[in-house]
């Protein structure tokens, strides 16, 4: 039979095999955390899974990062590109991450994707992604210095492990035993993906699985044209700029948005890309607007392709916001962040009441990089730090959480402390950061370190110069900042060093808030006041 | 003569059930709960109940209970006020959990509020390292003035948790004598004590629950001990934990935290022996009560059982049933939204004054009400003739429904069904299709007082073809109750790397436990014969941080007991994750033992077919509306206690009992089996 053959769906069996989906994603997306060994999958689950059509559209992205959307729409389109799927077999796995060559939006995101076959049929691509935390200390001028680029090749071949592929790959990271043991917790989540959707093939056939699967995607679309519609027709601009360590001079970023009927139109200006880790390629830049629209437009729409249809993204090739080899990329989720406040920013003048202030508008990071005492082992460890979320028309803004692209866990300090030499002094909330308003913006967040040994340190932040904006009057929230203990060398483009018993404090901005200030409920005043979130007036 | 007594206490009605050890047989009693204080009517039922089948309290010689208690009062926010005090710098903790946001897309959802207010949450300075040595030692005079700052505040609990408490938990037990030489009337937790375990968030999350449910269960059940002596029982109370076991009510009162589920998992336990009993294995458990609703799906006759979970948005560890509950019953209140549509809930109309034709003074009519209008419930009274039903008032009120919709008081009444029917659907396809379960693969059991009223308009929706109806669905939770083992669960965590030379460790540790479990036994009064242990260990790759559970096997612990734990983690491996990682270290984390107490259990006897013909059972006959026949249509009113085994009818019929009514739509077939659960089916 041929794949394309399509069958009409009733509507249960539609709904029944999409939830499949979204519960198959996120097994897979458990089976990859509980099998994984690195602090960065098994705690801050700073991975995701998905499973896309044999064209290469979404079928499902499971609810963990929006970014890595990014690194799933690239993938397949570049597999193909490379690959004949008539040479494709059973049990063949392609590795991917270079962001020109291998769909990927940033080195360390190392995507494993698997086609399923049913019944010697391809169907359907199970693909997960990663982010090893590795490839640190090397600098971020251009591509070549971030780590190892690869394109996407096979790392199994009829289920046979590549093992000379596997080889290189291994010598070029800084902890090949965590590489290794994450390589294989992302074998495992594909593996449940693969078996999975067999099964649903087996119960509902073949076709009715990839009709649903197509159904579902017409039903996104559905639902973002109806979105966009309840937005009112016009042209919206918004400017912001974006800081950053490696930068001395903010960069301005803009955005036109039209909107007419059932579709929206997005232009985005920027600066010529950079010779600094903060350059977007597209396909970030797509994931960006689609989870920003979605947000406005319908949340509940699902993570499907069809959602992009009515959306058409511009941005000058070679610009930071899309830029072409050999731009570094390794910090792109920053500006990423920046785009998010440009949208709501400028959906603000059409539908105040839908968007929220500037958030944190950053994914504060801290890469800790050493040897460690004793055994003399390479170590990295990857931390991102929340922040403030803005203020919303009705209610304050969520205090000390990861906002808009990212949503990782934090690592404990008890899993932390006994795997590197690190002690965390503090972690909290920090007094007076959110913007005041009618509605308060959100906190930022405070995380101490102390240096047990010595270790090589970068750090990357933004609205060091700026500070996440209000909405209808309300105030900024308070802006990002380093404090060092006495004594730590000079930090440059965010690389530095801190030796035993030396201190970092990461400050992340906290949030915009909304309405004028004077208009807040005194009861709520009086509360934040009493516990210690706002200075008494 | 010895009496077992199970009781359910719930939103609207407290449930008895009762079961003569001699005979095997099971009476049933129902009285009107006494939400500000449910151990009045649990006294007051079981009172009533033994009276009525003539046993002395002194007769009864075991006593189960399910409460909803602790889960109320973690839902409506009406746990005490209470204090914490953490380590110095991360008193926010509680409140920041993971940093991750609640809805990845929905930008106007909320974290559920810390059960902590930060005002109230205190760091003190002490540091402990991660092999639990001291950095910093405790400050006692910092933990004294927080503990009378709090106590000037006018807190009831305090929770204890600083960092590696579960390591060393010298700091927490020295901060824990200080709180209470200054306060001692405060309850008060310390981490290491309810969940032992690494994560400081989420163990510092269940002392704060454990806190401040704590005076709450305490009292309550002080309390209900208090009464239930005076009416002259003596057995021992036990209270059903979150897992479907059930400990003594001393437990309970010290660590009300593993008891959020208690009343609903009674009910999964309840379905479980249905289960076995009718031969069905894939079932939805469907138990509708008067004010909220609980969902649970149970695959080859079992529950997921999840050892950590987010129960009204606070991480809880304690093991517990996967459960899944809505705010919508029988009382949910009908109204018209500010965008002119039909809502039904979460408001309810509670026990007291209850829906309109309780005729207790409401005016805003319920699901009750609508099911009394359409006549599917009984028009003139309920309770077997006990609760005198008001119709009059009943159609009152939902015609001035009906008037603001432009809609008759027929339409609206069915409507306010319909949404109803709508809710529950949902709550179904959380457990069902959103785990890639399909519900028509199940069949759906209906408990609870409103359950078989809804049940078949429920799986209509769903497309489910199966329904069954127990014996007794009134009272599904309380039987459950008697049908549930003894159970506690003990636990050492300590890191070790599996090999030859942890034999005398693990020996050492398994009998501690072991010891622990004796005592439990002893204090639980649990025959030597009934007692099972089951030893596991939890295992994992040295570097991850997740672990599988493997069996312990039996006897001694020996060079053989680490090699077949070692195979049996390689198997469960493979079968998980589809590798093994060849010449890695296996790391040993936690050694756990889980104490059953077998307790004689209700025994159910299969009775003789009677042949298909049920028109001995219909008692009457009254107009009902079934829209989808036109309107009222004259049906058959069957009484449940007069089927029979091999009895089959048509719908639409009615089949009523003491505690419950059962609809069965025009075209559905229901039929008597040898239990006597009442199996439905679709055409």
């Amino acid at each position: 039979m041929t794949i394309n053959a399509t069958v009409t769906v009733d509507p249960i069996t539609v709904e029944v095999i999409g939830s499949s989906f979204a519960s198959i994603t996120e097994e897979m997306g458990e089976a990859l955390v509980r099998a994984s060994y690195s602090t960065n999958i098994k705690e801050r689950r700073d991975c995701s899974t998905a499973l896309f059509d044999i064209e290469g559209n979404t079928l499902c992205q499971a609810e963990h990062i929006p970014m890595h959307l990014g690194s799933f729409i690239g993938i397949i389109p570049h597999i193909l590109k490379r690959h004949p799927v008539a040479e494709m077999k059973p049990g063949d796995v392609f590795i991917g991450n270079d962001a020109y060559e291998g769909g990927g939006t940033h080195l360390p995101d190392i995507v494993l994707a698997e086609p399923i076959f049913h019944d010697g049929v391809m169907v359907s691509w199970a693909v997960n992604t990663a982010h090893h935390a590795d490839f640190a200390d090397r600098g971020h001028a251009h591509i070549y210095q971030e780590g190892l680029r690869i394109p996407p090749i096979r790392l199994y071949d009829g289920g046979v492990l590549m093992k000379d592929v596997q080889e290189v790959i291994l010598l070029n990271c800084q902890v090949p035993r965590e590489r290794l043991s994450d390589l294989r917790a992302q074998m495992a989540a594909n593996r449940l993906g693969v078996e999975r959707v067999r099964a649903l093939c087996d119960k509902y056939g073949r076709a009715t699985v990839l009709s649903a699967g197509r159904a579902l995607q017409d039903y996104a679309e559905r639902k973002m044209r109806a979105g966009i519609a309840s937005i009112p027709d016009g042209i919206y601009r918004f400017t912001d700029y974006f800081d950053n360590p490696e930068i001395d001079e903010p960069l301005e970023f803009s955005v036109e948005i039209t909107v007419a009927g059932e579709e929206m139109k997005l232009a985005f200006e920027s600066p010529p890309q950079a010779r600094a880790g903060f350059n977007m390629v597209y396909t970030a830049l797509l994931s960006t607007v689609y989870y920003a629209v979605k947000t406005v437009a319908d949340p509940t729409i699902p993570p499907n392709a069809g959602l992009a249809r009515p959306l058409t993204v511009t941005a000058r090739e070679g610009t930071v916001l899309n830029c072409k080899h050999p731009a570094a990329v390794n910090g792109r989720i920053a500006p990423c962040q920046r785009v998010v406040d440009l949208i709501h920013g400028a959906l603000a003048q059409a539908v105040p009441e839908r968007v929220i202030a500037a958030c944190s508008g950053v994914v504060a990071t801290a890469t800790f990089a050493g040897e460690m005492p004793g055994s003399g082992q390479l170590w990295v460890y990857l931390e991102t730090i929340g922040g403030g979320s803005g203020a919303r028309a009705t209610k304050d803004g969520l205090d000390g959480v990861h906002v808009h692209m990212t949503n990782t866990s934090n690592l404990p300090v008890e899993a932390l402390e006994v795997e590197y030499p690190l002690t965390l002094l503090r972690y909290e909330l920090i007094d007076n950061s959110g913007g005041r308003g009618r509605q308060r913006g959100g906190m930022g967040l405070r995380r101490v370190y102390r240096a047990e040994a010595h270790c090589r340190l970068n750090l990357d932040n933004s609205r060091l110069k700026s500070r996440p904006w209000g909405i209808a009057g309300g105030e900024s929230g308070q802006g990002a900042a380093f404090v060092f203990s006495e004594g730590v060398g000079p930090f440059v483009n965010g690389d530095g060093a801190l030796e035993p018993g030396q201190i970092v404090e990461i400050i992340t901005p906290g949030a915009g808030g909304y309405g004028p200030f004077a208009e807040r409920d005194p009861e709520a005043l009086a509360r934040d006041i009493a516990e210690g979130r706002m200075a008494a007036v | 003569m010895a009496w077992r007594i199970g009781i359910d206490s719930g939103g609207t009605f407290t449930d008895v059930c009762l079961f003569d050890d001699t005979t095997g047989d099971v009476s049933v009693w129902k009285v009107p709960s006494t939400p500000d204080d449910p151990s009045r009517a649990i006294a007051k039922g079981t009172q009533e109940g033994t009276q009525r089948v003539g046993a002395e309290p002194s007769e009864v010689a075991y006593f189960g209970h399910g409460t909803t208690v602790g889960t109320n009062a973690l839902i409506q926010h009406r746990g005490v006020k209470t204090g914490l005090i953490t380590t110095e710098g991360f008193r926010d903790l509680i409140e920041i959990g993971r940093q991750k946001r609640p809805d990845l897309y929905d930008l106007q959802v909320d974290k559920a509020p810390p059960l902590v207010t930060r005002d109230l949450r205190f760091g003190v300075s002490e540091r402990l390292r991660h092999d639990g040595s001291v950095e910093i030692a405790l400050d006692e005079d910092g933990v004294r003035s927080a503990a009378r700052a709090l106590k000037a505040a006018g807190v009831k609990a305090v929770a204890i948790g600083f960092l590696y408490g579960f390591v060393n938990p010298a700091h927490e037990q020295a901060a824990k004598r200080i709180v209470l030489e200054e306060f001692p009337e405060a309850f008060v937790c310390a981490s290491h004590e309810v969940a032992p375990e690494f994560r400081e968030y989420e163990r510092i999350s269940t002392a704060a629950v454990n806190s401040y449910l704590g005076p709450v269960m305490h009292n309550y059940i002080r309390r209900l001990a208090d009464r239930l002596k005076e009416l002259g029982l003596t057995t021992t109370p036990h209270l059903t934990q979150s897992n479907g076991g059930v400990i003594g009510f001393d437990m309970a009162a010290r660590l009300p935290v593993r008891t959020v589920l208690s009343g609903p998992s009674t009910g999964v336990v309840a379905a479980q022996a249905i289960g076995a009993m009718t031969g069905i294995a894939n079932l939805i458990t469907f138990d509708m009560g008067g004010t909220s609703s609980d969902v649970a799906l149970l695959r080859n006759g079992e529950a997921k059982l999840a050892s950590e979970a987010t129960v009204h948005g606070y991480p809880i560890k304690a093991p517990m049933l996967d459960i899944h509950t809505v705010g919508a019953g029988g009382g949910s209140l009908a109204a018209i939204d500010s965008g002119g549509l039909l809502k039904v809930g979460p408001r309810s109309a509670g026990a007291d004054p209850g829906p309109v034709c309780y005729g207790r003074g409401s005016t805003e009519p319920a699901v009750t009400d609508a099911n009394v209008v359409l006549q599917t419930l009984n028009p003139t009274h309920l309770l077997g003739g006990r609760m005198p039903i008001r119709q009059d008032l009943s159609k009152e009120a939902i015609g001035r429904l009906a008037g603001t919709i432009g809609l008759d008081v027929m339409a609206t009444a069915q409507g306010i069904i319909s949404v109803v029917t709508a809710n529950m659907a949902k709550a179904i396809r959380v457990i069902s299709v959103q785990r890639g379960h399909d519900p028509r693969d199940y069949a759906l059991v209906a408990f609870g007082g409103a359950g078989p009223l809804h049940a078949a308009r429920l799986a209509k929706e769903l497309e489910m073809k199966r329904i069954v109806v127990p014996r007794n669905p009134g009272i599904g939770c309380a039987l459950g109750l008697l049908l549930t083992d003894l159970r506690a669960n003990f636990a050492t965590t300590r890191l070790a790397t599996l090999g030859e030379g942890l034999v005398g460790d693990m020996a050492e540790i398994f009998s501690g436990l072991e010891e622990q479990a004796e005592h439990w036994f002893a204090e639980e009064k649990v025959a030597p014969a009934d007692r099972k242990l089951r030893r596991t260990a939890d295992l994992r790759y040295h570097g991850q941080n997740y672990e599988l559970s493997i069996d312990v096997p039996e006897g001694q612990i020996t060079s053989a007991t680490i090699a077949a734990l070692g195979q049996g983690f390689a198997e469960a491996h493979k079968r998980l994750y589809g590798f093994v990682a060849e010449g890695e270290a296996v790391q040993l984390v936690t050694y756990r033992a889980e104490a059953i107490g077998f307790v004689p259990k209700a025994q159910f006897r299969p009775q003789p077919d009677a042949g298909p013909d049920a028109s001995g059972a219909i008692t009457g006959r009254r107009e009902v509306w079934f829209p989808e026949a036109g309107g009222f249509v004259d049906t058959p009113i069957y009484d449940r206690e007069k089927l029979k085994c091999g009895n089959r009818f048509s719908g639409p019929a009615i089949v009523e009992q003491m505690d419950a009514t059962t609809v069965v739509l025009p075209g559905m077939v229901a039929t008597v089996e040898p239990y006597l659960n009442l199996i439905l089916e679709m055409p």
